[in-house]
């Protein structure tokens, strides 16, 4: 049973990245993302243990409540004070993305199959999966062109590593957890104001046009 | 007696310090109360740090807390450029104070920033636990990025925006790393804490996973590598260097750089014991060393921005540690001791660079000329450091450099030693071009500086007096504390 959901849990962790990779709208983007974020909030909950521990369910809450609302909560704000609404011309098209993932998800498995990395979760695909979600949140980053989509890349690629970890540490201690999360709350704060500032000075955030300083 | 209590204090002052900057009435004020706390903070950490140097290494907090030679020796380099730039601070705001640029606002801001960043790149310097270790690297990245744009020009935000997102990505690869390198201690039945524990993994070095570890070694040198300003992940580097406040500046060459390659550092010699001390870890460096010195090369010869030019300087010398550390015993020490001349050397540049932007009005070389006449303190300042960083002697870094290419000549590295020589001659002919024409072109325009006061002129040239110094006679007591340090990276 717990098996069959973290193998839930897990194939849609990848399937929404890969609607990510689809879609243009940054709406979507930010609501895929916060679903993604309640799905790696429960997945401590079913991976291996048969009950959770109160640290378990703790952490999860913490999770679900950042990843899940208080994260998507900042990025439609500051959505909503730009006048960009879709990711235009990304630096590689959609059919390529989509394209892309799967190599990714190729990669991963074979990687996987190769490295032999010793998995704490009962779910085999845990590990593979989890890279597969590490490969597109990079690949959000590099080929989409506004500032929003990139952070959103950077979620995305967080809870990849948070999936992965999970899959190969058997106990990573609270307060480590609590303090990597509350790094990444305040990476997405932060990029938040900053995403604020690049609006309000550029008129845009269209990072492709950020580009006098060079050499 | 243990002074372990010491260290979470060391964490809590600066961040009690930047609280109370929030609260202060004047813009100069708050720029005293960086300069005094700073140096508060230096004193209390020149005091541990003694202490571990004297006796053995402090533990703190059921040991998730350490400092040991090497984390004592990164914190007095630390704090030492830390000391100079909040000085040099109360004179470069002063003309903008003036101006009405810098305003209370931008000041609470920036003394917030500043005391939050030092607090966090102390817990890095003494976090015995490598997760918090990577919780206070990425918390650096955070808190640094504000002060790259106090002045909020669109040079600043773009500078601040690729220092960002380069970093997170780069620090997030590195905790997939630290994962990496807990799952390799599972062979060594070290569970919960204890796998994260730097102390409790160098003693189950040899039972640790040579393969998770070896993977996790490259996740974490290409992470922490991106902070550290390796080439190729250096691409930040230059924009936020140069679009930041000098005494920012300074800070982030001077060891925030320092701080990223610390981390790499910490991890070296679980990787070599691991591996049976075949030199696969510091193969690693050495390569990153080298394409570091070789990419910096390239980009001096065709620079002309002045704190842009320092910017790939700093690319350079992480690349020469970073070789030194790879070839280890001698060079290893050698490098340590460059960590120090290239941070104070640098902090020094960056203040003249500064100074005589603000005179000038711009950073482009081909319009500061004959700056020893015009400012004889910083213009002097910035030719004998620019000098000094291209290795000129008797200046103490050529005396590192020196040694790192007899090193790398001993162990029989041909290879690099060569490449080392081609990329710093690339450099020394690069920049002395640069520096030629800053020093004795005439004049276009008339300028007049400001009258420095002898406070500047001791921060200067104190600064170069030390590392003429150190270039013709180390110290006993220095050289034990760099063999202590290079003991703890499993050298010498």
């Amino acid at each position: 049973m717990m098996t069959l959901l973290q193998n839930t849990l897990l194939v849609a962790l990848v399937l929404t990245s890969f609607g990510m990779l689809v879609s243009g709208r940054l709406g979507v983007y930010i609501r895929i993302v916060a679903l993604q974020g309640v799905m790696v909030g429960l997945l401590p909950l079913v991976a291996g243990h048969a009950v959770p521990t109160l640290h378990l369910v703790f952490v999860a809450t913490a999770i679900i409540g950042l990843k899940g609302f208080v994260f998507p909560y900042l990025l439609s704000r500051a959505l909503r004070e730009s006048k960009t609404r879709r990711e235009m011309n990304p630096f590689v098209g959609h059919l390529s993305s989509v394209f892309f993932g799967i190599l990714a998800l190729l990669g991963s498995f074979w990687m996987d199959s190769r490295l032999s990395l010793q998995s704490h979760s009962s779910s085999e695909l845990a590990i593979p999966m989890a890279f597969t979600t590490i490969l597109i949140g990079l690949f959000l980053i590099v080929t989409r062109r506004t500032a929003l989509s990139q952070v959103i890349g950077f979620l995305v690629l967080e809870n990849g590593i948070y999936a992965f970890g999970l899959a190969i540490v058997y106990e990573v201690p609270v307060l480590l957890e609590l303090g990597v999360l509350m790094d990444v709350f305040v990476a997405v704060f932060v990029m938040g104001i900053a995403i604020y500032h690049i609006n309000r000075e550029f008129d845009h955030m269209d990072i492709d046009r950020l580009n006098t300083l060079r050499g | 007696m243990n002074f372990g209590w010491l260290l979470p204090i060391l964490i809590l002052m600066p961040g009690l310090l930047g609280v109370a900057s929030l609260f202060v009435r004047s813009a100069q004020a708050v720029l005293r109360l960086c300069a005094i706390g700073t140096l508060g903070v230096a004193a209390l950490s020149g005091a541990v740090a003694l202490q571990t140097f004297r006796f053995v290494p402090l533990l703190a907090a059921g040991n998730w807390f350490m400092l040991d030679a090497l984390s004592a020796y990164h914190l007095l380099v630390m704090m030492i450029v830390f000391s100079l730039s909040a000085l040099y601070g109360i004179t470069y705001f002063r003309e903008e104070i003036a101006q009405g640029q810098f305003t209370i606002r931008h000041a609470r801001r920036y003394g917030g920033l500043w005391f939050g960043s030092m607090s966090a790149m102390v817990l890095v310097l003494v976090s015995n636990n490598l997760g918090i270790m990577w919780v206070g690297i990425e918390a650096t990245t955070l808190l640094t990025a504000f002060l790259i744009c106090i002045h909020r020009t669109s040079g600043a935000l773009e500078a601040m925006w690729k220092y960002l997102l380069m970093c997170s990505v780069g620090v997030a690869v590195a905790f997939m790393g630290t994962l990496l390198i807990a799952a390799s201690a599972q062979q060594a039945s070290l569970h919960g804490s204890d796998a994260l524990l730097w102390t409790a993994l160098r003693d189950a070095a040899h039972q640790l996973d040579p393969a998770l570890l070896k993977a996790g070694f490259i996740f974490l040198v290409i992470g922490y590598g991106t902070k550290a300003g390796l080439a190729p992940m250096h691409n930040w580097l230059p924009d936020a260097h140069s679009q930041a406040p000098s005494p920012v500046s300074a800070v982030f060459s001077g060891f925030l750089l320092n701080a990223a390659l610390y981390c790499i550092l910490r991890y070296l010699p679980l990787v070599e014991s691991a591996t049976g001390n075949t030199g696969w870890g510091r193969g690693i460096l050495v390569v990153f060393g080298i394409l570091s010195i070789l990419v910096a090369a390239g980009f001096i010869v065709a620079q002309h921005d002045v704190k842009r030019l320092l910017a790939y300087h700093s690319v350079e010398h992480l690349g020469i540690i970073a070789l030194g550390i790879g070839i280890g015993g001698y060079g290893a020490l050698a490098a340590l001791f460059h960590i120090f001349n290239h941070s104070l050397c640098k902090s020094v540049s960056f203040f003249c660079a500064g100074t005589l932007g603000q005179t000038y009005g711009t950073h482009d070389m081909r319009e500061m000329t004959h700056v020893i006449r015009v400012s004889p303190v910083w213009g002097s300042g910035l030719i004998v450091t620019l000098l000094a960083l291209i290795g000129v002697a008797p200046f103490a870094l050529f005396l590192s450099e020196f040694i790192i290419l007899k090193s790398a000549l001993n162990a029989g590295s041909y290879w690099a030693a060569s490449l080392f020589m081609v990329g710093v001659g690339v450099v020394f002919v690069g920049a002395l071009r640069h520096i030629i024409s800053m020093a004795w072109e005439p004049l276009q325009t008339h300028i007049k500086a400001r009258r420095p006061t002898i406070a500047e002129g001791m921060l200067v040239f104190g600064a170069l007096a030390t590392l003429l110094i150190l270039g013709l006679w180390l110290p006993r007591p220095f050289q034990a504390i760099l063999e202590q340090a290079t003991r703890v990276l499993g050298g010498i």
